[in-house]
């Protein structure tokens, strides 16, 4: 049965070192956020996902969820789990005063999230989608459903859950044939089939409040004719308590190689009474207002997965007997050396935790920003950090569950044929982890959408909130003698990645086919560019670390820090000179020949 | 050689002309001979209204002068007062109202004045010749013709010229050589039938476009997008064409044409009036001249933004307007064919429009032209059409257009059966030919004295090539560059091909050099994008050898051994008016619009201009003693991006010398550059580097004083004051400026250098840049 800690010691760091709390508190509402009023919270957060969520993630995973005439049951212990999750109030973490929230910044709610993504991810799925629902409401939502359903999705009582999908339209929504025809009272009768929706239907809330994209009569082809709708599973009566039962059933829900106990569902709307949320034919501008937040939780979900999966296969590494060191014993003592004196036991360790504190480091920059993109009163400021998290979303998305999925799949080797088998709990991870690269946009689109949106938008506009302050880091620490062996392959790789910009950018605006073939590629080296300068901050705070009390912790950031350097970041001449060699080899086989 | 000896090779000389009638053709064409050199009369008979046209034609924009001197050779007077003034004049243009009894009056009141030999043209768009001059003295139907320019006359190239069985060849010569060689004219020669070529098409090609957009119900956004570009057609399409020449236009122009046309026109069937157009002119919602919009109108939102809204051709209604999304047109964007092809209601639009239109077209070949090259160049000249009918019908295929007519049971034109699958334009041996009506082709032979780059690049290879220029052997040992990039931004790829064109010619691969391009802009300037890009990802090192290359390619230009002649048309800006500025000489378009537009962009001249031009203007005559004179007058140039809106213009601005040429006709423009090249060969020595005297730390500070003045009364920006303080310090020779020593030119060139670097790291800078890309306007940060 695998273990967890959450690493509050090391999300501490971040959040000091890293995170620039002072940038934080300068917004309005975070004013009080110190460390201080965070490590209790974050204490609290770790006890609900240690001790009540994690010791369900694997029974979940066994027994599943349950589907009986329209009717889906979590599996056990799953509803005193929620009853929990809402009681302490943490569904509102992250949410609006106005509605019942607590109005803590994405930078402090991203920790719990990551906590509850190594507990138990499938769980956290309930409150995450009601999350996504929360912030589309909330963002173009009308004040009298605003009114009526925030409080309860804050609160918890109801959940959400986001409805796009449809049998034969995933990425490509302007195919959607879900039809919404207007009542001529202000409501819309919903007609339409959507599969994979998450937390579609269960038995955790009273009410399920379904946002869902139609097509209007009137609308125009294509994406710019999709409308955003709000249809609850039960009508709120005058009191705002669940009425009549709406016109949408679960079909079925779908048998998944991971997150078992999430129930996926297919959803059937018939002529279900809903209400437009945002303007006609604006649903897409909707659902993009949730992307970025929905995209980084998902990143989340990678990062979240390869630390419990670290932490177990640290543990057994430790642990585990088994021959002797290749350069001699190292433990005379005992029958046999643990795994962890052999080279590539500590290569796969050192890979994982190099990416799952880089990836913390950047998730949490990467949510000042939004922080900063939604509070700050000055419109340049929400702009400039608006052009950051529009261009780390795609990267934050993909890296961090491509890494995740990487480091999930070394935990499970660490561990040999015991990684194999269920009992120890190692193989889950892997396939948990496995979706967060498909949904939410795959990361082969979230690869076109930095290459093909990003880069090109106002002339590369959101690039120089990357490129100039990463420079400026670089040139400020040149003469740094102790910095050095961080600075100089970090410059490598900036320099690189300036190179492939500019010619992903050239050839990609000549021939779409060649940015096509950079991208996947290309986000790579972004990513680990990205994490090579979050990495460099880190180095620095703990080169100033190491005189004080916590000399172990730091000594350990260094190490790993000199690893991700000396091991991990290189890789990226490798896809520069993979970017560079084009597209060719990919268009020249006959699609036939396939 | 006698004067006679002459006669036959030269036709008789314009020395003077006459326009009767100061509406706004009259008056334009009269600005035109003017800008022209031709001191011109012009009459009206409204007393007063001749001379407070000129007036209004000097506030006008687009401006129908191209330099205010010009405007002193019309002399405005009263057509009753001033007739015996007509007597001097070679050439009388008559633009009055388009009534033939009044017309005829009036040149039987000519017949008593004019002198002998003189011209008398008409610039009606309706009446025939023939009408014009019945009940008048043979005398002046040799004498007589029409003249139809296209408005605005200084802007739209397209002359219709028609002559009479009687009229004079050596008349019909003169003016067509003067409107040609002086006017800048391209001459159709056209028949006597209504609405001659350009009209008579475009009038059909309008009926059809409203007609079908009506009848398959497209929006007008609709119609407009598929009309445009998809044809190669401005991208105001028709309804936008419509509000641009006023919808009361319309139905005088129909009338007219009903009135004159031949029984079983097909026009005919296709006039209809629509009840929407009607109501929109009764309401006096006639186009954007009116004031109130026409289809398309501007109305204001809550927030005060200012929201198109385009009519409903059904309903009459305005909603906002929205830009079509249709398969056809994403399809159809590059291919014509797809285009007409396509089931959507676009693609029906489209086949439906281009079926009428070019079997029209085809149709009246002979009746209105001799060729089917007359009727291209009419409706490119006079309708901005990219293509003209039968360049047109060759994209969708002649057997295609055919086969369609059939398949709708219509009639196909003589014309296309006898092309049948061949193409009416076609390239034999380097050679454009067309496709004749006696079924051969011919070669499409151009005017003596006219040498198009398109011509050259038919028949030859390039002497070098790379992605954004190109270098030709125009014959007789010159070369031109040529630009070829979007917008014909200068990019390092054109840099480097200026630098290989000159080790080419530093060996002897040609003996002068012409920078010349076919465009209709000869350099926006820098690759704005592309800078933007490269400082976005902070590539400062490639933008600062994209600065250094720029002079570095350039100086090569000046300085090497054969001459360099800049040959621009249209807009020449930027870095674009630096490589001009680095020639031995220009021979400019009469409409080039030169200029050092940098801060608008936040930026300063980087590629030598700051250094040239306070060259130039040390140099020049009649400024007082000192370096204050010329770097005020530069300083002011660049400080506020004066751009010349003529050749005129920019001659007095020095952008141009006194010893720099102008021609009136584009097609002739190559020709005279290369001329002028040729002529420097003899002799040719290249331009030392030589040195500037700087006013140093002083002169910067009286700048920086002026610029703060105008900060202060609101009429410089924080950020121009920045861009200003940079411009100073380097016109000034920086903070080692000195104005007793010589300062050498390279001293200020690296000033420049460093000056455009401080600036592009500048985000006030880089908001500019972005702004001038996105909405084409600059940002006053």
């Amino acid at each position: 049965m695998p273990s967890y800690k959450a690493p509050l010691r090391d999300m501490r760091f971040v959040l000091e070192q890293v995170a620039d709390l002072e940038r934080l508190r300068a917004l309005p509402g975070c004013e009080e956020v110190t460390t201080e009023l965070v490590d209790p919270i974050m204490e609290e957060a770790a006890k609900l996902c240690e001790e009540v969520l994690l010791p369900l993630n694997r029974s979940g995973d066994e027994e599943g969820c349950h589907y009986e005439n329209g009717v889906v049951r979590t599996p056990a212990g799953f509803r005193d789990a929620y009853r929990m999750l809402r009681e302490g109030g943490w569904p509102a973490l992250h949410c609006d005063p106005e509605y019942g929230g607590q109005g803590l910044p994405r930078t402090v709610s991203l920790l719990f999230e990551e906590m509850m993504c190594s507990a138990n991810l499938s769980f956290g799925m309930y409150p995450g989608l009601s999350h996504g629902a929360y912030t589309a409401l909330h963002a173009f939502g009308s004040e009298a459903l605003k009114a009526l359903y925030l409080p309860r999705l804050v609160s918890g009582e109801w959940t959400g859950t986001m409805c796009l999908t449809e049998p034969h339209c995933g990425t490509d929504l302007g195919l959607i044939r879900t039809k919404a025809v207007p009542e001529g009272d202000g409501s819309y009768r919903i007609t339409g089939s959507k599969i994979f929706i998450s937390a579609g239907e269960h038995d955790l809330a009273e009410n399920i409040v379904h946002l869902v994209l139609a097509k209007l009569p009137d609308a125009p082809p294509g994406v710019k004719g999709i409308s955003l709708f709000l249809v609850p599973k039960f009508l709120p009566d005058g009191q705002g308590q669940p009425g009549a039962r709406n016109g949408v059933s679960c079909a079925s829900i779908e048998h998944k190689m991971g997150i078992k106990a999430s129930a996926t569902c297919a959803m059937n709307f018939d002529e279900a009474t809903g209400w437009l949320v945002g303007a006609p034919h604006k649903g897409l501008r909707a659902m993009f207002a949730m992307m970025n937040e929905e995209r980084l939780a998902v990143g989340i979900q990678g990062l979240g997965l390869a630390e419990i999966s670290y932490q177990n296969a640290a543990a057994y590494a430790k642990d585990r007997l088994q021959g002797r060191a290749l350069g001699g014993t190292r433990y005379p003592e005992k029958p046999a050396d643990p795994i962890i004196v052999h080279p590539d036991v500590r290569r796969m360790l050192l890979t994982m935790r190099a990416s799952i504190e880089g990836c913390r480091a950047l998730g949490l920059l990467t949510a000042l920003e939004q922080d900063v993109a939604t509070r700050s009163t000055d419109p340049a400021t929400r702009q400039e950090a608006e052009d950051y998290v529009a261009l780390l979303t795609p990267v934050v998305k993909a890296l961090f569950t491509d890494l995740g999925s990487e480091a999930a799949n070394l935990g499970m080797q660490v561990l040999g044929g015991h990684g194999y088998i269920r009992e120890w709990g190692m193989e889950q991870y892997v396939r948990d982890a496995r979706i967060a690269q498909i949904y939410e946009g795959t990361n082969g689109i979230q690869a076109l959408d930095l290459v093909g949106r990003k880069l090109p938008a106002h002339a590369g506009r959101y690039l120089r909130r990357f490129f100039h302050p990463v420079l400026d880091y670089i040139e400020s620490r040149g003469e740094d003698e102790a910095m050095a062996e961080f600075i100089l392959p970090l410059s490598k790789a900036f320099g690189r990645l300036q190179q492939c910009t500019a010619e992903v950018a050239r050839r990609g605006f000549a021939d779409p086919f060649e940015a096509g073939a950079a991208a996947t590629d290309y986000l790579r080296l972004f990513g680990l560019t990205a994490l090579g300068h979050v990495w460099a901050r880190m180095a620095e705070a703990s080169l100033r670390g190491l005189e004080g009390g916590d000399a172990d912790f730091h000594k350990a950031k260094l190490a790993t820090a000199r690893f991700f350097f000396a091991r991990i970041l290189p890789q990226t001449g490798a896809l520069s000179a993979a970017i560079l060699a084009g597209g060719e080899t990919l268009r020249a086989m006959e699609d036939a020949a396939f | 050689m006698s004067a006679a000896g002459q006669e036959g090779a030269h036709p008789p000389a314009i020395r003077r002309a006459a326009v009767i009638g100061a509406g706004v053709m009259g008056a334009g064409i009269a600005a035109q001979i003017a800008n022209a050199g031709t001191p011109v009369l012009l009459l009206d008979i409204v007393p007063g209204a001749a001379a407070r046209a000129v007036q209004t034609m000097l506030k006008a924009d687009p401006a129908p002068f191209m330099h205010r001197a010009a405007a002193k050779r019309v002399q405005p007077g009263d057509l009753d007062a001033d007739f015996a003034k007509l007597a001097e004049c070679d050439w009388i243009v008559e633009a009055i109202v388009e009534r033939p009894d009044l017309k005829r009056a009036l040149y039987g009141r000519l017949e008593g004045v004019r002198k002998a030999g003189s011209i008398v043209s008409s610039n009606t768009s309706t009446i025939p010749l023939r009408d014009l001059t019945a009940g008048l003295p043979d005398r002046f139907a040799a004498d007589f013709l029409i003249t139809h320019f296209f408005n605005p006359p200084r802007y739209m190239r397209l002359l219709e010229l028609v002559a009479g069985p009687a009229t004079r060849p050596d008349a019909v010569a003169a003016i067509r050589d003067f409107a040609d060689r002086a006017l800048g004219k391209t001459v159709v020669e056209c028949r006597d039938t209504p609405g001659f070529i350009a009209n008579r098409i475009g009038t059909l090609w309008l009926q059809s476009a409203i007609n079908h957009a009506v009848d398959l119900r497209l929006t007008i956004e609709e119609a407009d997008a598929v009309v445009g570009r998809p044809m190669g057609i401005p991208k105001t399409g028709v309804f936008g064409l419509i509000d641009l020449v006023g919808l009361d236009l319309m139905p005088h122009v129909a009338n007219s044409l009903l009135a004159t046309l031949p029984e079983g026109d097909a026009y005919r069937a296709l006039h209809r009036e629509h009840g929407t157009i009607t109501g929109l002119i009764a309401a006096g919602r006639t186009g954007r001249k009116s004031g109130k919009g026409g289809f398309y109108t501007r109305a204001k939102d809550a927030e005060g933004n200012s929201l198109k809204r385009a009519i409903d051709l059904w309903t009459g209604e305005d909603r906002p307007s929205a830009k079509p999304s249709l398969e056809s047109l994403d399809l159809g964007s590059r291919n014509l064919r797809a285009l007409a092809e396509h089931p959507d209601r676009g693609g029906r639009y489209a086949r439906a429009v281009l079926l009428d239109t070019l079997a029209y077209a085809a149709s009246l070949v002979p009746e209105i032209a001799d060729d089917v090259t007359a009727v291209d160049a009419a409706m490119r000249l006079g309708y901005a059409w990219k293509y003209g009918p039968f360049e047109l019908i060759d994209r969708l295929g002649p057997g295609w257009l055919a086969a369609a007519l059939r398949a709708a049971d219509r009639p196909v034109p003589p014309l296309l059966e006898l092309a049948g699958e061949r193409p009416f334009y076609r390239t034999e041996a380097g050679t454009l030919q067309f496709l004749g009506l006696d079924g051969d082709y011919h070669d499409v032979v151009r005017p003596e004295g006219v040498l198009l780059l398109a011509d050259v690049k038919r028949r030859s290879k390039p002497l070098a090539r790379n992605g954004s220029a190109s270098l030709w052997d125009i014959g007789d040992g010159v070369a031109c560059l040529e630009f070829h990039t979007k917008m014909n931004a200068m990019d390092p790829d054109i840099l480097a091909l200026i630098g290989k064109a000159v080790g080419m010619g530093r060996k002897g691969a040609f003996r002068a050099l012409v920078i010349h391009n076919e465009g209709s802009h000869f350099s926006a300037g820098a690759n704005l994008g592309l800078a933007l890009f490269a400082a976005n990802i902070a590539a400062w090192g490639e933008i600062e050898g994209l600065v250094e290359g720029g002079q570095k390619a350039y100086r090569a230009l000046r300085e090497a051994p054969f001459p360099v002649v800049g040959a621009p048309s249209g807009m020449a800006l930027g870095g674009g008016c630096e490589v001009l500025l680095h020639c031995d000489a220009v021979q400019a378009h009469a409409e080039s619009y030169i200029g050092l537009v940098e801060v608008g962009v936040g930026l300063i001249p980087g590629w030598g201009g700051c250094t040239t031009m306070l060259r130039r203007w040390s140099a020049a005559p009649g400024l007082p003693k000192g370096p204050m004179p010329p770097l005020s007058k530069v300083f002011e140039m660049i400080s506020t991006a004066q751009v010349a809106k003529s050749a005129f213009e920019a001659r007095e601005m020095l952008l141009l010398r006194e010893g720099d040429g102008i021609t009136m006709n584009r097609d002739r423009l190559l020709a005279d550059a290369k001329a002028r090249a040729l002529a420097l060969v003899e002799g040719y020595e290249a331009p030392k580097p030589g040195t500037l005297r700087v006013a140093g730390p002083t002169g910067q500070a009286a700048l920086r004083l002026a610029v703060d003045g105008f900060a202060q009364l609101g009429k410089a920006t924080p950020h121009d004051v920045v861009v200003c303080g940079y411009l100073a310090e380097t016109l000034t020779g920086g903070a080692r400026g000195d104005f007793i020593d010589e300062t050498p030119e390279d001293a200020i060139l690296k000033l420049e250098r460093q000056s455009f670097m401080a600036l592009v790291r500048h985000p006030a800078t880089l908001a500019r840049v972005e702004h001038m890309l996105e909405t084409g306007r600059p940002l006053r940060n």
